[in-house]
Formats: C-alpha cells, sequence, structure tokens
C-alpha cells in the first residue's frame, strides 16, 4: 500500500505540518509567559518609582507641616507681653497654652536682655543637663544671636538623657522698637515628632531625624523597618545646623491586584501547559488508533479486493450500496454504475427476468433458499454467465438487520464442464451401447453363419455327387444332415426373438402416471437445463398391465425426443405437454412437444430400426418404444402438434380388474 | 514323403463334417481335427497337401496355429475360412504367407477349387524340396578340402591358379575335381554351378 512507503510525498507534507503544529503552541506558550514576566516587570517598576515618588511628597508634605508648626510657634512665642511675664503663675499658664497646641515645646523660658533667666517652666532646671550637652542652656551662642539679629535664631541639637535630643528656639521679644526679653521655646525632638507626624504618615514610614553626623537624633516610633530599600530625606530646616528628615517606607506593598494578575497568570499558564500535554497526548494516541485503523481498513480492503468471489450488499429496500471489485469485473460493471440502482438491476439476463426477480423479491422477504442458488446473469457486452450466489442477511454494528449480504461465484465453466462431460458420458454410453449391438449383432450373425455354411457345403457336395451319378442313396445322408443344420439355424433365430421380447411373465399391474413421474425424473436434468417447462394434465388414472421397466424405457425414449427436438425452439415456447385420459378400455397417453416436428418424407421409416435423425443416434429409440408398447397389446402412433411439433399417442389396453 | 491330404481345423463338428463331404464330392481326401492344438500335435515338417482353417475358434485361434506351423517350418498351405469381422486378420496373415482365405458364406466348390490349387502348389514344392535335400546330402559328402577347390571352381579359377592358392599340387586339384563332380553326379562346371545357385535360391527364400 502506498501509505506505508515513508517517501510518499502526502505523507512528508503531513508530518512537516505535524511538527509545526506542535512547534508553534511552544512557541506561543514560550511568548506569552515571556510577555507576562515583561509585563510583572515593568508594573513592578512603575511601582516602585510610585511608591518612590510619593515617599518624595509625604516627606516634603512633613518638612512643610513641621515648618508650619515651628514658625506658628515662633510667632507664638513672639507675642508674650508683660502680663505673661508678670509673675511665675501667669507665665506658666501661658506656657500651658502653648503645651497645648501640640506645638511639640516641651520647655518656655523668659529671658531678660542679658540673658538671665527670669521665668521658666517646667521650672526646674537639671544641672546635669546643661553639663550633658556641654553647653549652658539655653545657649548663649543663640541667645546672643538672636537678639542681635533680632529675629528667631535655633539653636543645635543636644542631647537631653540618652535617647533624647533638643533644640532651642530663642526669639526675641521686642516692645515699641526695643526688645525686651528673649522668649526660648525648647523642642524635644521626640516629642516634636510624635506632635506633628500624623498617625497615617508614621503608619507607612519609619520617621526620624537625623544629624549631620548621621547619627540618628530621633524616631517617630521605635519599629525598624524591615524594607531593604534606602529610604529619602530631605534637609530639616529650621532648626537647620545640618539636621535632616529621613524616611524610610516600612513594607513595599504590592498591590492585590498585580498580585492576583501575576498569579492567575501563572496558574493559567499551567493549566494552558497541561491542556496542551493532555491534547498532545490524546492526538498521539488518536492518532496510533487512527494509524491501527488504516492498516485494518486497508487490509480488509486488499482482502476484499483479492476476493474472486462476487460480494453485493444491498438495503432492505433491493438498493445494491456495496460491490467488490470481483463483482465488478463478473458482471462488466463499474462500482460506481452498480450502487445505488435498484431493481431490475443491469445484470439480469433478459430471458430470466421474471425468474430472477422473484428470486429477489424472495431473498429480500427473508425467503431465499439458503443453500444458496444457481442463477443465470448477463454481462455488459451481453454474454451469459452461470452464478452460485448465497444470501445472508447484512446485520449492521448495533445488531440490526440493515440489508442483505450475496456473495456470487462464477460457475460458467463448471456448468459447460459439467455439460460437456455429460454429452461425452452420453456419447461414451451411446458408443459402448453400439459396441455391445454390434458384438450381439456379429456373434448371431457367427452363429448363424455355421449351420449355415454346413448347409451350403452338404448341399454343393450333394449336388456334386449327383452330377457325377452317384446312386441318391449315398447323397441322403447329406442332405439329412443339412436338414439338421437349418433346424439348428431355426432354433439361433428363435433365441433371438425371445431375447427382444420380454416374457410376459413379468407384467404386473401399473399405475401410468407414477411411471411417467420415473421417467420424467430421469429427464429432470435435461428439462431443466433447457428450460423447459412440463405440463402434465392427468384426467385419469388408469391402470395397465405391463413390464413398468420396458413401459418406462419407452416413456424415456420419447421424453428424451420431445426435449432433443425443442433443442432449436425459442426459450419461452419450450414446453412439454402430457395428457392421460381413458376412451373405451384404453388408457390414452399423449405426449405433445413444440419441437421442429416431423418431416413428411421420414414419417414413413420412423418406427424402423436403425433409422435416425440425429448425428449420434442408432435409430433404437422409437423401434423399442413401439416393440414395447405393441408387446403391450397397445399401439404407438404420431401426428403432427397444431402449432408447432409433434404429439406421440400411446393406446394401451387397461388392467380387467 | 506322404500322399496329399486336406486337413480340416474347426471347432464347429457340422460344418467340418459338411467340408469333408464336400471335398468328398470332389475326390479330396480329407482329414477333420476339432481344435488347432490337436492338430499342431500332429503337424510334421513333411506334411504335404493343404490346411483349411477356421479364424476364429475356442482355445487356440487359427492365426495363432498359422504363427506356430511357421515356426515349425511346416510348409503346408493355409486357407483361412474367416467371418466377416475377421478379413484385415486374415490379409495379414496373407502377407504373411498364406495360401488364401475365403469368406464366409462362402461358394463351395470355388473352396474346393482353390484346395486343389493348393495341393497343386504343395506337390510341386514338396518335389523342388526333396530335390533340395538330395543336393544337401550330395554336398555333405564333399570333404572339407573338397569343398574349398569346389569354391574355387565355382569362381571360375584354373586348376593351376587354385593349386598355389592351396599349395598343392596340381595334379592333386585335378583329382579333387574329378572326386567332386562325382559326388554331386554333376558332368561340368556349369552344371554344378547352376545346381548351386538353385541350393542358394532355395535357401534365400
Amino acid at each position: 500500500m502506498a501509505s506505508s512507503t515513508p517517501s510518499s510525498p502526502g505523507e512528508r507534507i503531513s508530518r512537516w505540518r505535524w511538527r509545526w503544529l506542535w512547534i508553534l503552541p511552544r512557541l506561543a506558550f514560550i511568548l506569552f509567559v515571556g510577555g507576562v514576566a515583561l509585563l510583572l516587570w515593568t508594573s513592578d517598576r512603575a511601582d516602585k518609582e510610585e511608591r518612590h515618588a510619593t515617599l518624595i511628597s509625604d516627606i516634603l508634605w512633613l518638612e512643610q507641616n513641621l515648618r508650619f508648626h515651628l514658625t506658628r510657634n515662633e510667632e507664638l512665642l513672639g507675642r508674650i507681653d508683660q502680663a505673661h511675664t508678670a509673675n511665675a503663675a501667669a507665665f506658666e499658664s501661658y506656657a500651658h497654652t502653648l503645651f497645648g497646641y501640640e506645638s511639640g515645646l516641651r520647655q518656655l523660658i523668659w529671658l531678660s536682655t542679658d540673658g538671665t533667666v527670669r521665668l521658666a517652666h517646667p521650672a526646674a532646671m537639671d544641672p546635669s543637663l546643661v553639663g550633658d550637652a556641654g553647653e549652658a542652656v539655653p545657649s548663649r551662642q543663640s541667645f546672643g544671636l538672636a537678639r542681635s539679629l533680632a529675629k528667631p535664631v535655633y539653636s543645635k541639637a543636644y542631647p537631653y538623657f540618652t535617647n533624647d535630643w533638643q533644640f532651642e528656639v530663642h526669639v526675641p521679644v521686642s516692645r515699641e522698637g526695643r526688645i525686651v526679653g528673649v522668649a526660648v521655646g525648647v523642642y524635644r525632638i521626640r516629642d516634636l515628632l510624635s506632635d506633628s507626624v500624623p498617625w497615617w504618615l508614621a503608619e507607612r514610614y519609619r520617621i526620624s531625624v537625623i544629624g549631620d553626623s548621621g547619627k540618628v537624633l530621633g524616631t517617630r516610633s521605635k519599629v525598624e523597618s524591615t524594607v531593604t530599600e534606602e529610604g529619602y530625606q530631605v534637609a530639616f530646616d529650621p532648626p537647620g545646623w545640618g539636621l535632616a528628615l529621613h524616611a524610610v517606607p516600612y513594607h513595599a506593598p504590592r498591590p492585590l491586584a498585580s498580585l492576583l494578575l501575576s498569579g492567575s497568570l501563572v496558574i493559567l499558564a499551567i493549566i494552558v501547559l497541561w491542556s496542551l500535554w493532555i491534547l498532545r497526548r490524546h492526538v498521539l494516541r488518536r492518532q496510533a488508533v487512527e494509524e491501527q485503523l488504516r492498516q485494518e481498513h486497508a487490509f480488509r480492503k486488499a482482502m476484499e479486493d483479492s476476493l474472486d468471489t462476487g460480494m453485493r450488499a444491498r438495503n432492505l429496500d433491493g438498493e445494491i450500496i456495496y460491490v467488490n471489485p470481483a463483482f465488478c469485473r463478473m458482471v462488466g460493471w463499474s462500482a460506481a454504475e452498480l450502487i445505488g440502482r435498484r431493481p431490475p438491476m443491469p445484470y439480469w439476463a433478459d430471458d430470466y427476468l421474471d425468474e430472477t426477480r422473484a428470486l429477489h423479491d424472495s431473498v429480500l422477504a427473508g425467503e431465499g433458499p439458503g443453500e444458496g442458488f444457481e442463477l443465470k446473469l448477463k454481462r455488459r457486452n451481453g454474454e451469459t454467465i452461470d452464478v452460485l450466489i448465497h444470501e445472508a442477511p447484512l446485520i449492521d454494528a448495533r445488531g440490526r438487520h440493515s440489508g442483505w449480504m450475496g456473495s456470487m461465484v462464477d460457475i460458467t465453466e463448471r456448468k459447460q464442464a459439467e455439460e460437456r462431460a455429460r454429452q461425452q458420458q452420453d456419447r461414451l454410453q451411446s458408443t459402448a451401447r453400439l459396441v455391445a449391438m454390434g458384438e450381439m449383432a456379429s456373434s448371431i450373425a457367427h452363429e448363424l453363419n455355421q449351420p449355415l455354411a454346413a448347409i451350403s457345403s452338404y448341399c454343393t457336395g450333394a449336388a456334386n455327387l449327383l452330377r457325377s451319378d452317384t446312386p441318391a442313396a449315398e447323397v441322403l445322408p447329406a442332405l439329412d444332415k443339412a436338414v439338421e443344420q437349418a433346424r439348428r439355424a431355426g432354433q439361433v433365430i428363435r433365441r433371438v426373438y425371445g431375447l427382444a421380447r420380454h416374457s410376459e411373465d413379468r407384467f404386473e399391474l401399473i399405475r401410468l402416471e407414477e411411471r411417467i413421474d420415473d421417467a420424467l425424473a430421469l429427464m429432470e436434468v435435461d428439462i431443466r437445463q433447457n428450460g423447459i417447462r412440463v405440463v402434465l394434465d392427468f384426467q385419469a388414472r388408469p391402470l395397465v398391465e405391463g413390464d413398468p421397466v420396458l413401459l418406462e424405457q419407452a416413456l424415456f425414449n420419447l421424453f428424451r425426443n420431445a426435449v432433443e427436438s425443442m433443442r432449436d425452439t425459442a426459450p419461452d415456447q419450450r414446453q412439454i405437454g402430457i395428457t392421460l385420459t381413458c376412451a373405451d378400455r384404453y388408457a390414452l397417453l399423449t405426449i405433445a412437444d413444440r419441437g421442429c416436428g416431423i418431416a413428411a418424407n421420414v414419417a414413413d421409416k420412423l418406427f424402423d430400426p436403425l433409422f435416425t435423425t440425429k448425428t449420434e443416434g442408432m435409430g433404437m429409440g422409437l423401434a423399442i418404444c413401439r416393440s414395447v408398447v405393441e408387446n403391450h397389446r397397445g399401439r404407438l402412433s404420431f401426428e403432427p402438434n397444431p402449432g408447432g411439433g409433434t404429439v406421440f399417442r400411446i393406446l394401451l389396453p387397461m388392467a380387467s380388474q | 514323403m506322404s500322399s496329399t491330404t486336406t486337413h480340416i481345423v474347426d471347432d464347429d463338428p457340422a460344418v467340418r463334417d459338411a467340408l469333408q463331404w464336400l471335398l468328398q464330392s470332389r475326390g479330396v481326401s480329407s482329414r477333420t481335427w476339432e481344435s488347432a492344438s490337436d492338430f499342431l500335435a500332429f503337424a510334421r515338417r513333411d506334411l504335404c497337401g493343404c490346411l483349411l482353417l477356421d479364424v476364429r475358434m475356442p482355445g487356440m485361434s487359427g492365426i495363432e496355429l498359422f504363427d506356430r506351423l511357421r515356426a515349425l517350418r511346416c510348409r503346408l498351405p493355409v486357407i483361412f475360412l474367416t467371418g466377416h469381422g475377421d478379413v484385415p486378420m486374415a490379409v495379414q496373415a496373407l502377407k504373411d504367407g498364406a495360401f488364401d482365405f475365403i469368406e464366409k458364406p462362402y461358394d463351395d466348390n470355388a473352396l474346393v477349387d482353390k484346395v486343389l490349387a493348393a495341393i497343386v502348389q504343395d506337390t510341386k514344392r514338396s518335389a523342388r524340396d526333396d530335390s533340395m535335400l538330395l543336393m544337401e546330402q550330395k554336398l555333405s559328402q564333399l570333404t572339407q578340402r573338397e569343398q574349398d577347390v569346389m569354391q574355387r571352381i565355382l569362381a571360375g579359377k584354373l586348376n593351376k591358379v587354385i593349386a598355389d592358392e592351396l599349395g598343392i599340387a596340381m595334379r592333386t586339384v585335378e583329382v579333387h575335381r574329378s572326386r567332386i563332380f562325382e559326388k554331386m553326379k554333376v558332368r561340368s562346371a556349369v552344371e554344378l554351378s547352376q545346381m548351386l545357385n538353385l541350393l542358394a535360391d532355395k535357401s534365400e527364400s
């Protein structure tokens, strides 16, 4: 088969295409994963940048907020007047007012113009603190600068306790153009941050103030950030002095949507990969099954094609649905021309249309002959073929009876061979009969010859003697002997007669119709092969006395003559009519054929022994018939059959009851 | 040297008897045999006369008997009596040296005529056979040397040449020559040559 050759072009193309079919989804999958990764990376990057921008804006906002705080506090400090500084109680209440604004202030100090502390709240000055700072509190330098500049001045940050840092703001207070004192606000950095950094900011970032040496001077909360990325810092001015605000985000919050997106993408990719794999496995398995199926189909097709037996399937309506090549070869029509045809089929023989149709109908009705039947069909070129057909119900895959399957074997040659063999057999038999008859005739001739020769010799001798005047008495014995020999010859003749004429003691009561049936049975093959109809019309069933074997032989001879006379008769005309009637004390049997008839010049000699019109005949058939019939005290005659052919009439006396 | 007799071999006694009667009516003496084997037992080389032989007989057939007789060098002329179907067989027998065949039913006097003809022929043959026999006897009386000399005489050689070839004296050759003529009862070499030619012809046939 072509499909099994690997180098067939169609196969190559389909393999190439097959490879591409698998490469494409893989390529698409890789591109998809790459695209997703790129998308995630860019979105992450954008996210980071955005967070950084937010951080910057947040910290700038915070710096702004602090500046606003400090500026407002400067203004409040600058507004201190005599009423506030009159006594400690007034000062304290003013300090509380200031502290109540969440200003981040922790101590308020009123300095006179010479820098001495007039009032302070909280008043207590822890000397150790001053010592810690390494400078005086409040700072002399800042005081000096503020008084001389007449502007608020911030001091450097200095440690308060171990962890806390403070710085001061010195605000000169002037009245009527003259500086009357300096108000000093002390800020503790940690408190400043906790007062002025809102919760939402503190939640997001770790806010801290860093000194110029990088040391952390205070933070909003003690929680350390887990994020490794660096934060952002801006200068903290005021108070200046190299302080910086630093913010580090606590965590990099991944947006849930992007997480979900990437997660679902990964899951999707896995699903795609998995389904691709499943699909591939399915396709491979399917391919294997397909290949197996194709091979199976090819094998079955090869089997059907190489069969010598014709196969033909019909559906329940009698329509042809399948034929194999052997069938097409037999009938000479192609499968395309046959499939879908309904009866009458083009290959039905014209002469047997009715018969074929009847068979067809009986098969469809499920009453076809089970053991197959022989049929004559016509090839496309007009030749007639003999076929043997077996029909069986066609059961489909669901077990339903869906039509009829027929196998057909061409038996034309077999039939012809059979026919030839039969003719050969007939010839042989007739030859054998001829030889046997010749033998018998020769032996009879020899037996007769002997006495005749002896008689002749005796007589000649006697004549010889008498001519030579021998006394008659001497001649007499020879004559006696001659007479004896003549008697002997007569006995031979009688014996031959006895041979030909069956003795009558074999006679028995015979039913003629039975003998007719038996003789017809002997002829059955010839009758069927020649397509002859036999019409029986028994109006009476008479009994006769006779030899059944001889009568049957006579009937057989007559039937055979009838069959053979119709060789050239049209097939639909071939008919033998047999009637049986009673007339008077005789049974009348007629055998009417539609054969060639009997020519007038032949009619006289018809019953003579050794007269024949057949090339292989012996001329004994009708002679025997007449001899048999007459032996039964009957009569055999013939007359032309009106409408063609001959009628033979046998009259036999009925048995006396 | 026996007298001429016609032998009739036929399995049918009536036919045998009638034939004998017929031959008797013409003065031909005959003897009947009812089977081929009976006659075969009797047959000798020097029978003279004729044999009437039926082709178709039970047991040994006429043809077979004929073949056996030829094997025995019995030269009795044979007339076959044949039925209708036996003609080809009889023709073959004729080719093999049978005298004649006659088909049944036959003209009886014609049959007797044939028998008589056969007897005449056989008598002649018999006489010739006798002279041959005589000559053979004469020849057998010659010695080896005389035969050698006779060969050369017949070849037409002179006494002198013969003496040279055989290495004997001319006188001796002459003695041999006269002895040969005496034994063969001839008077000349020509007569001797004729006599021996006859013999040669006979033995060839």
